[in-house]
């Protein structure tokens, strides 16, 4: 007891110790940036992606700038993941309106921040260094670098127009090979080149290995390639296709998908017919499973069409030498490789766009550029860096034939991309559904992902010219019906007789509930109403909402009429809740029900059960992940030999059977953190007098008939009040799946909150976005109100007059 | 002021005034003191093996994935990567400690001023929901006027509300207030009271006997007095549930500080922990376990702890009536 008392003593200094140091350095944080803003009067926020290398060059390039230029303080933002988290997180800066000063710009990015005008041209800068004679490390650049930077508004097209950003690096894409693989399978590795039919007959050859002498227990593939939008471009391109066609005047004509003709789906067709019917490529399914991994696990052949990215994390393989070699063809005129690119763009809300742009000239010049590359992530936009050895035999950095890179630019291309971030959405999220579930042909596929896209950019939102919300009428007609009620309350305080006890009484009660009635308006009420009155409305809230516009019922009308993945979110939503609700609900009430048992050591069992829920959200998720693999998952490592008694699979969760089996993955997932309703039901088990159950047994009953005739209807308020939080909760569920699913695959796990969340703060429909939010809340209501009018005579309310 | 500085007082305090309380505690005491009886809940012997049987099996269920990710943090990348979690590390030399430097070091996950953050928000918010439900509990529970249970049923069908309602609104009205990339957004909700909490309050406050406030009162104490005096110290059991309930929203808490916080100075442990997650995959899942496992360490240690008021107090307050 005193050995438990004092580590309970221990334990609670550690904590304030760890709290009174937690302030102090937070303060004290404060307050160097204070200093910091002092002294450095110019304050540049800039943000980008990478893993933990890159972020340390553009660390290290920051301090050298800082060093330089005393005047200015930049502040590094830094998302993980790839380009699609950091433009969700660059969207919610802009919208909060504190957008960074400079960021790496993806190209697809591009034409929907040109577009929207929210990021700043820099032609003027560049004229200045033409007039000054300082123009000349322009001309250094890889010519397309400049073009790729270029986009034009009115024809929508990348290429010509203005330049939007200062090329950081970019990579030509190639494949990846396993050396060793090839010599094993008698296969040349094809530096000079190859067509489609020797790349499968290669992966035949080399997925014949599997399971050979040097090779046992293994399963080898010939090839890998990423579902990609970027790759799929790629792939069509060395057919002869294209996602888009093009106008007269050489411009792209977005509406024209091209994806139906016959080189793009001679392309399609590959992909089904080497990673589905062949099996001689890689076709991960569930989640945490990566071809990019089996590759450096030796067992894939060659993965591509990838860039020179690879090269860091493929430096620390020893255990097979790996190369680079260059993309197959069709035909030697349809050779082609996209180039993945990046650029230091200017944002145009920028307060400092001068020292923006001397930032921006710092960032992609020669001393970045030849730490960029000594990284290895990517080539230099600098010819003169390029062809240095900086780049083309840095030390002990493979692959030695760097110089293919360079001499895939003769056959580069720089890939159009439309302004509606809806595009990649659409194509990523559904064409997983031929190409990696096999569910459809490739036809019909292409067809579903046309129909939408022509769906999405004929929505009447975007089509119509909808005019301004008279804000200054509504705001009228708001304050006029606050104003209403306000007096009518007023007025209806003022006739009731008070003394002057009950006035004092009254004044001190609403004071003691402040804190809640200002919450309730502030956070609550008034944003109830703000966010019924956007819903009405089209707001990008990348501009002032004096810009919104009065859409009427549009925004709901489209929801019901025209958006499929609405429904699909509500059906995955209904499904999560249907399921989860009741068995999270029975699990949690027979684990109390075990738990109440008067047994030695029961409060152990009791820890043990309860410790789960206290890990939730990011923990959870990554835990989780791991588990639900597929091929290397725990779960299914104990469910194969069950599930092979019975001539079955087990499932794979997150892969083809994501349709029936994610959600209820979410479920078990959710069971592990029984813990937290059980404590509820234990709760109230505990506060039933025994004298009632003395009585029943007295009567004659056994431990069945006390369960329903005693214990459940002592319990129903409980239960009631858990079924009730437990829906609400379900149809809110978002973390798990933002973080393990991203709602793939074939938006199997696309739930309403998460594609809500993609509305508001990926593609920037605040009003559409605040309309959803009003369906779910007046669906959350009805099934509320449903279970109080069902639960009326279920509910026994007389256990909780003690 | 939270439960980690100043344990609540134990039950028994509390026990006294309130006989709901009391009934509740005894329930939960004769349990413990008549192992053998049978009376509810009482249990023959082959029952306890049956029920010990199910207890051990579940168990191992909950314990499994703790087992996962702790194994997997003390794995090479290349083992992690392979799936291998079950087995565990051969001999004392191959497990790999440095896995948990590596992953709270500067350069990736920089632990110590996001854990500062988690800290001083948490904090924050913990006081923040302790003062403010309090104070709204005890308004609902001791004073009379107009409107109060309209007001109260207001508040508590909020709780049907769907934060996603309100989420874009109220990010639009901090970036008004300038708030954006500060931690005002995180902790001023959090003093402005939530109405599950405020319900717990109310329903211990109403059942304490008014003969106790007269006495205070003719004592000369007035309503401050007598909510911070009186009303405050009897209820460490709701204090204690609301603090840790608060703690364990506040730490893990991910989509707010994903909208609101910008700066990789103002990151909370969550986000440090999603850092995690590379461009191209995770290739550094074993660091991201050891990470893990340091994250989710307070929750476990507060677990334990504080488990006693988990397991025991939740039957003394609010919501048994």
């Amino acid at each position: 007891m005193t050995l438990a008392r004092a580590a309970r003593l221990l334990l609670g200094f550690v904590a304030l110790l760890i709290v009174v140091w937690s302030f102090f350095d937070v303060g004290y944080r404060a307050l160097a940036r204070g200093r910091m803003a002092q002294e450095r009067p110019i304050t540049l926020q800039i943000l980008h992606w990478g893993n933990a290398a890159e972020a340390g060059v553009v660390q290290k390039l920051v301090e050298r700038y800082e060093q330089d230029n005393p005047q200015v303080r930049i502040i590094r933002i830094h998302t993980p993941g790839g380009d699609v988290e950091m433009s969700n997180k660059l969207k919610t800066m802009l919208a909060a309106g504190t957008p960074p000063d400079l960021f790496y710009l993806p190209p697809g990015l591009l034409p929907e921040m040109a577009q929207m005008e929210l990021i700043r041209p820099i032609d003027e800068y560049l004229e200045q260094e033409r007039r000054s004679g300082t123009a000349g490390f322009l001309d250094d650049y890889f010519p397309i670098m400049i073009d790729a930077w270029k986009y034009d508004v009115d024809s929508q097209t990348v290429g010509r127009g203005k330049m939007y950003g200062l090329p950081k690096d970019f990579t030509t894409a190639g494949f990846w090979v396993n050396v060793d693989l090839f010599k094993a399978a008698g296969v040349d590795v094809p530096y000079g080149g190859w067509t489609w039919d020797q790349f499968e007959a290669a992966c035949r050859r080399i997925t014949s290995l599997s399971g050979t002498s040097g090779f046992e227990g293994r399963k080898i593939y010939g090839g890998f390639f990423q579902l990609w939008d970027a790759t799929i471009r790629n792939i069509l391109w060395t057919y002869g296709g294209e996602f888009f066609g093009r106008r007269p005047d050489g411009g792209v004509d977005f509406r024209n998908v091209t994806l139906d003709e016959p080189a793009a789906l001679e392309a399609l067709r590959m992909i089904v017919r080497t990673r589905i019917n062949e099996g001689i490529v890689y076709n991960p399914t569930g989640i945490a499973q990566d071809g990019g991994q089996e590759f450096i696990n030796g067992n894939i052949g060659c993965i591509g069409p990838i860039g020179r990215w690879m090269v860091p994390t493929y430096k620390s393989i020893t255990s097979f030498n790996w190369d680079f070699v260059p993309i197959p063809y069709k035909s030697k005129e349809h050779q082609a490789s996209q180039i993945y690119y990046t650029a230091w763009s200017m944002t145009a809300g920028t307060e400092h766009p001068d020292e923006s742009y001397k930032l921006m000239k710092f960032l992609c010049g020669a001393e970045g550029a030849v730490m960029q590359s000594e990284l290895g992530l990517a080539i230099p936009p600098l010819k003169s860096v390029a062809y240095s050895p900086a780049f083309l035999s840095p030390p002990g950095i493979p692959p030695h034939n760097a110089k293919l890179f360079l001499d895939a630019i003769e056959y580069a291309r720089i890939p159009q991309v439309p302004s509606q971030a809806q595009w990649r959405r659409i194509l990523e999220d559904r064409i997983t559904k031929s190409l990696q579930l096999g569910k459809v042909t490739p036809l019909e596929n292409v067809k579903e992902i046309e129909a939408a896209w022509l769906a999405e950019l004929n929505s009447p939102l975007r089509q119509r010219r909808w005019p301004l919300v008279r804000w200054d009428l509504v705001l009228a007609v708001t304050a006029a019906i606050v104003a209403t009620a306000v007096t009518m309350l007023w007025w209806r305080s003022t006739r009731e007789q008070l003394g002057p006890l009950d006035r004092a009484q009254a004044r001190a009660g609403w004071l003691f509930i402040m804190p809640w009635v200002l919450g309730f308006l502030a956070l609550t009420l008034g944003p109830m109403i703000a966010s019924l009155l956007l819903s009405f409305t089209s707001w990008s809230a990348m501009t002032t909402i004096t810009e919104a516009r009065a859409v009427g019922a549009a925004n709901y009308r489209q929801l019901f009429a025209a958006d499929p993945t609405f429904c699909q979110s509500l059906k995955v939503t209904f499904y999560f809740v249907a399921l989860a609700v009741p068995v999270t609900q029975l699990a949690a009430l027979g684990v109390a029900l075990l738990m109440n048992l008067k047994l030695r050591g029961i409060t152990l069992f009791r820890t043990i059960y309860f410790v789960p829920a206290v890990i939730s959200g990011v923990v959870l998720a990554v835990l989780w992940l791991q588990i639900f693999n597929n091929d290397y998952g725990v779960l299914n490592e104990i469910l194969r030999p069950i599930a092979h008694q019975f001539g079955a699979e087990p499932p794979d969760w997150f892969g083809r059977d994501a349709a029936r089996w994610a959600i209820p993955a979410f479920v078990i997932m959710g069971l592990w953190g029984v813990g937290g309703g059980m404590i509820i039901y234990l709760a109230g088990l505990k506060g039933i007098s025994a004298s009632l159950y003395e009585a029943a047994t007295i009567d004659g009953a056994g431990p069945i008939r006390r369960l329903w005739n005693v214990t459940l209807p002592m319990l129903s308020p409980l239960i009631f009040y858990n079924l009730v939080m437990g829906i609400i909760g379900s149809f809110q569920v978002f973390t798990q799946a933002y973080v393990m699913t991203g709602a793939g695959p074939d938006n199997a796990t696309l739930f309403y909150v998460l594609n809500l969340f993609r509305q508001a703060f990926e593609f920037h429909n605040m009003g559409y976005a605040s309309a959803m939010a009003w369906v779910l809340f007046l669906i959350v209501l009805a099934v509320t109100i449903l279970i109080f009018r069902a639960s009326k005579n279920l509910v026994y309310y007389e256990g909780l007059k003690t | 002021m939270t439960s980690l500085q100043t344990p609540p007082k134990p039950t028994e305090t509390v026990a006294h005034p309130t006989p709901v309380v009391g009934a509740a505690g005894a329930a939960a005491s004769t349990g413990m003191m008549r192992p053998k009886a049978r009376g509810p809940g009482g249990v023959s012997r082959t029952q306890a093996l049956l029920a010990y049987t199910l207890l051990t099996v579940g168990s191992l269920v909950f314990l499994v994935p703790f087992y996962f990710v702790v194994n997997g943090s003390l794995k090479t990348d290349a083992e992690v990567q392979a799936g291998d979690f079950i087995t565990p590390p051969q001999s004392l030399d191959d497990v790999q400690w440095q896995n948990y430097p590596r992953a709270l070091a500067p350069d990736r996950m920089n632990f110590f001023p996001a854990l500062a953050n988690t800290v001083v928000i948490t904090t924050l918010s913990m006081i923040g929901q302790v003062i403010s439900c309090s104070l709204v509990g005890y308004g609902f529970a001791r004073f009379r006027f107009r409107g109060r249970s309209l007001l109260f049923m207001v508040m508590l069908s909020t709780m049907m509300l769907p934060a996603q309602v309100t989420m874009i609104p109220v990010f639009v009205l901090f970036r008004m207030l300038g708030m954006i990339d500060t931690f005002w957004p995180l902790v001023i909700p959090m003093w402005l009271a939530s109405p599950f909490f405020v319900f717990m309050f109310r329903q211990f406050f109403a059942q304490i006997p008014e003969e106790l406030v007269e006495a205070a009162r003719i004592d000369g104490a007035n309503n401050w007095t007598i909510y911070w005096r009186l009303m405050m110290p009897l209820c460490g059991p709701v204090i204690a549930i609301v603090s840790i309930y608060t703690f364990l929203a506040a730490w893990n808490d991910f989509l707010a500080p994903l909208i609101y916080l910008n700066s990789p100075g103002n990151r909370t442990l969550t986000l440090a922990l999603n850092a995690f997650r590379g461009q191209f995959g995770n290739s550094d899942a074993h660091l991201m376990m050891a990470a893990a496992v340091v994250c989710m360490l307070p929750c476990v240690v507060l677990f334990f702890a504080a488990q006693r008021y988990f397991v025991e107090s939740v039957a003394t307050s609010g919501l048994k009536t």
